[in-house]
């Protein structure tokens, strides 16, 4: 029982002693100034990291709703539902020059079009009823 | 007569308030108060010693990225040795399978009798080694408890288990590292 006891104490003893000496050799004024410099100077990176990926999201959704909205102003695509599994891709490989110039002039019309124009043209400040009602507009 | 003034050092959520209202030395501040336990702990938890300085620092800096989601359920001091956890834990990724360096001998305590001196260092060297064997939850344990002092109620809080399961968790470090230790 006594042993026990003494191998914990003497456990816990040495534990303590653990890093003592790293704590010892660290400076801890320059820690500090180091770590006032970190924060300034680094940003967020998780923040940053949201930020880029919410904008290439957002970059995503109009360019596949717009440049499909766009071309379907400019090639009749069809009836029925076949058209909605279309890829914008696939209808821009067809198109010629012209048609193409004619498809980025729509898209530009779309993207500046006065339904689009709230209050914040920076989509990250954008609600998600504000997002929607820009889906809709894209929608046609 | 008049009173002498006393003057009490401001609590860390004194501090913690201050910084997030932009104030910097309430930041250096908090970094004079827990920098030196906290280069403990991730040296005891296995951190190179050339490495101890930019790991305290990027704890801190983590920390207080993060101190909005501090709510009080621990210590600060706490709070931040599980960040520092974790920060050690990415290292160890970043290190891969790169061999981390035995702690310096040669910055030890030179005091005392040579001998006493010699087996204590072989002993915590050993300790140390063992702790670094030991897995996550349970080194984490014991190094807050055997190390920083910390009550099980306090362990518990900060690595969201129950105070139960923390004492569990460290007799089993305790048993595993007696028997590296005799």
């Amino acid at each position: 029982m006594n042993d026990a006891k003494n191998g914990d104490a003497r456990l816990e003893a040495l534990a303590k002693r653990l890093g003592a000496s790293a704590a010892e050799r660290l400076d801890v004024e320059a820690t500090a100034r180091k770590v006032l410099a970190g924060l300034r100077e680094q940003p967020s990176s998780r923040r940053t990291w949201i930020e880029v990926h919410w904008l290439r999201i957002a970059a995503a959704i109009v360019l596949l709703i717009g440049g499909g909205i766009a071309v379907r102003r400019i090639v009749p695509v069809g009836s029925g539902t076949a058209q909605h599994s279309h890829l914008v891709a696939d209808d821009l490989g067809d198109l010629s020059a012209d048609e193409l110039k004619d498809v980025l002039d729509q898209f530009d019309e779309i993207v500046g079009s006065a339904s689009l124009m709230l209050d914040s043209t920076d989509l990250r400040e954008l609600d998600a009823q504000q997002l929607r009602a820009v889906l809709r507009s894209l929608e046609g | 007569m008049a009173q002498p003034h006393q003057i009490t050092a401001p609590s860390d959520a004194a501090l913690i308030a201050a910084w997030q209202s932009g104030d910097e030395r309430a930041a250096a501040e908090l970094v004079g108060r827990h920098a030196r336990p906290l280069a403990r702990y991730l040296s005891g938890a296995g951190a190179p010693d050339a490495e101890v300085d930019d790991l305290v620092q990027e704890t801190f800096i983590r920390a207080f990225r993060a101190v909005d989601r501090f709510r009080g359920q621990c210590q600060f001091r706490t709070w931040l040795l599980t960040i520092g956890g974790n920060v050690l834990k990415d290292y160890g990724r970043r290190a891969g399978r790169r061999k981390w360096m035995p702690l310096d001998e040669s910055a030890r305590d030179a005091s005392g009798d040579p001998h006493e001196r010699a087996v204590a260092s072989e002993a915590e060297a050993r300790l140390a080694a063992g702790v670094k064997t030991l897995p996550r939850l349970q080194r984490e344990v014991f190094l807050l408890r055997a190390q920083q002092g910390l009550e099980y109620e306090e362990i518990a809080a900060a690595l969201a288990t129950t105070p139960g399961a923390a004492r569990v968790h460290y007799h089993h470090a305790v048993r595993r590292l007696k028997e590296i230790l005799t």
